[in-house]
């Protein structure tokens, strides 16, 4: 049997259409619709990643079919199925649930053909699809906070669209594509030469609007706004996958594009690096600052995207596999916090920290998935957090930025203590007033957080394996 | 050269059309017919991708979306009280901004010229849209559906209330 990837992209977008005609009366209907979906492409995807030779070979022009690809539409199914489920029991008594599950099928559905897009137009397109969507689902409660979230979103991530359409005007104008393989062709040593001026402007165009969707420093108060104000499932979907999908994704397909390893780009390839740094300590030091539990969270996402961002910067095949390991390392930890919190502010009715304490007897499951997951955003052996954050270090450490590779530890052991901090305020200690009365999260709830909890340990543990056999399937090939 | 200073006359004359109108509805109307004349002079620029775009885009998304939020609109806050008098000084502006774009636009256009561009090959539109860029065309329809669901789950509050009123009235239940 052979697949096709457009099926990730059409299947969901059915799927949020048939949810609105069948489930108006019965909300109930929406939440399976969704799960199955997700649930039947999460399968599917798993199984298809270790055997690519599976993937159809029927696909449309402009479309590109990797390994990166796949191990993106895997991660965009994870964290949208873990998000569903999780809402399902969240969102009971929302009226509107038909239309959040809609939101979050057509958001997959974008997000999938933002990886699997061939030219910098289609991605652009697939972008501002999941641009609406993110919109409407940082709004969906109607609080204040949501909305003013989604209005400084819209500014933010509509200028950075501004840049993005100059950038493909003017590299369609100076080299006549903005096709992934037509400028990779252009890149290669054969055709030789400098960029002129006018591309490289482009790149920094490109790169400006793709750094202002992804929100990290210094383009980080749309993101930090949003997630603090939206729905915690909302905030988690945003955090897991879409800033990453909509922003970093690009930026290192922008570095493997224009191959910012040979050096002939080493401005902007330093100043990215540059931007990665600090936002890696930024974030880091405005997370232990944080008395609101989703800031701290929203702060700390700055921080991890800032290892992204530095090893996309350096380029090098190591660093590019690091940064692509971490992407999907982020999604699983950060969805798992991001619930934990969505289901302690629906028990206690707050996310400030200094009102928590003493959650772990009554909330033991949540407890220690709290701890699983920022052990591995710490970086701590064996869980895979781990690996990426070493094979980041490691490659700075080889291309000569021993600097930035020493400041990627220090941050590590930042990241480290505040959270152990905010493990100590919320889960250990006297228990709070309001804690008294806590109950552990229901099973739906529960669930997807065991199961992310469960690939954190399996992808750390059994790492080497899963690393042979994604460079045997191909991943060396788009590096 | 007559048929596009007519085009670009007409254009002219819509666009102002639409900042004056003071129903909502018919604003939104005319302002995908300024999308489609624009799409018109792009197509005969041979610059069919941008007027593909422009015509499926701006005159058909973009309307369907302002439409669909007009629809939603209680029934008076659909006509604009406010004095649109202010616009008229939008003639003058535009003047002022033919003068410049004259002096500093039209040398930039020059140099652009110099560089290749896709438009050279000339393909016909059916090549484009059917066989080139299908892969965007699932873009659009995910954009349209992203824009409903969007306004859908934006507006559902006034959508609840407008179905209550239409049950009050009717003594239907929705």
């Amino acid at each position: 049997m052979t697949i096709s990837l457009l099926a990730y992209l059409l299947i969901p977008l059915f799927s949020a259409v048939l949810i609105q005609f069948t489930s108006r009366y019965k909300k109930n209907l929406a939440d399976i619709i969704a799960n199955i979906t997700l649930f039947a492409g999460f399968l599917n995807i798993s199984h298809l990643i270790f055997n690519t030779a599976k993937t159809a070979k029927f696909s449309l022009p402009p479309m590109a079919q990797d390994t990166f690809t796949l191990l993106m539409i895997f991660m965009i199914y994870m964290v949208a199925l873990a998000v569903s489920s999780f809402s399902s029991g969240f969102l009971t008594e929302e009226k509107n649930r038909h239309h959040f599950h809609s939101l979050i099928l057509v958001s997959v559905s974008a997000m999938c053909g933002i990886v699997t897009a061939g030219d910098f137009f289609t991605l652009y397109i697939f972008v501002e699809a999941l641009a609406i969507t993110s919109l409407a689902l940082i709004a969906f409660d109607k609080s204040k906070k949501g909305l003013k979230g989604a209005i400084k979103y819209f500014f933010l991530n509509f200028s950075g669209s501004l840049f993005i359409l100059l950038a493909m005007a003017i590299l369609l104008f100076t080299i006549g594509t903005f096709s992934f393989a037509g400028i990779q062709h252009l890149t290669d040593p054969a055709y030789g030469g400098h960029w002129p001026f006018q591309v490289v402007a482009a790149i920094i165009l490109l790169l400006s609007g793709f750094l202002i969707k992804s929100g990290i420093f210094p383009f980080h108060i749309q993101t930090v706004a949003a997630k603090q104000g939206a729905y915690s499932p909302v905030s988690a979907f945003m955090a897991g996958t879409v800033t990453k999908i909509a922003g970093v994704y690009a930026v290192i397909k922008i570095a493997i594009i224009f191959n910012f390893f040979d050096l002939k780009l080493h401005e902007i390839s330093e100043t990215l690096m540059l931007i990665g740094a600090i936002s890696i300590l930024f974030g880091a030091a405005f997370a232990m600052r944080q008395k609101d539990f989703k800031k701290m969270l929203a702060y700390s996402s700055i921080s991890q995207t800032g290892y992204i961002i530095l090893a996309a910067g350096l380029a090098t095949p190591l660093a590019l596999l690091g940064a692509i390991f971490h992407i999907f390392n982020h999604a699983s930890f950060k969805t798992i916090l991001f619930l934990n919190e969505a289901g302690l502010k629906k028990n206690l009715n707050t996310s400030d920290m200094e009102k928590m304490g003493g959650l772990a007897r009554s909330m033991p499951w949540t407890s220690w998935s709290f701890v699983i997951a920022f052990m591995s955003a710490a970086g701590l052996p064996p869980l895979s957090g781990f690996w990426s954050k070493f094979i980041i270090i490691i490659a700075l450490w080889q291309g000569g930025a021993k600097g930035y590779a020493m400041m990627a530890i220090g941050a590590s052991v930042l990241t480290l203590i505040h959270f152990i901090i905010l493990q100590r305020k919320v889960f250990f200690g006297k228990i709070s007033a309001i804690a008294k009365n806590a109950q552990e999260m229901p099973l739906p709830m529960l669930a997807p957080i065991i199961v992310l909890c469960i690939v954190i340990l399996v992808s750390g543990i059994l790492f080497p394996y899963f690393y042979a056999c994604l460079i045997e399937t191909g991943i060396k090939a788009i590096l | 050269m007559t048929y596009h200073l007519a085009l670009f006359i007409l254009i002219i004359i819509l666009a102002l059309a639409a900042v004056m109108a003071k129903n909502m509805l018919f604003s939104a109307l005319i302002l995908s017919l300024v999308s489609v004349g624009v799409s018109l002079i792009l197509f005969t620029f041979a610059s069919p991708w941008a007027a593909v775009f422009e015509l499926s885009v701006c005159a058909g998304l973009i309307t369907a979306l302002f439409i669909s939020v007009i629809n939603l609109m209680p029934k008076e806050k659909k006509l604009l009280n406010e004095s649109r008098l202010k616009f008229t000084l939008l003639p003058v502006v535009l003047l002022i901004m033919a003068v410049i774009s004259w002096i500093y636009i039209v040398p930039f256009f020059e140099y652009l010229s110099k560089h290749p561009h896709l438009s050279i090959h000339n393909y016909p539109l059916g090549q484009i849209i059917w066989k080139d860029r299908v892969f965007d065309l699932i873009g659009q329809i995910c954009i349209f559906a992203a824009g409903v669901f969007a306004i859908k789950s934006l507006f559902a509050r006034s959508i609840n209330e407008q179905k209550s009123h239409k049950s009050q009235v009717t003594g239907h239940k929705f």
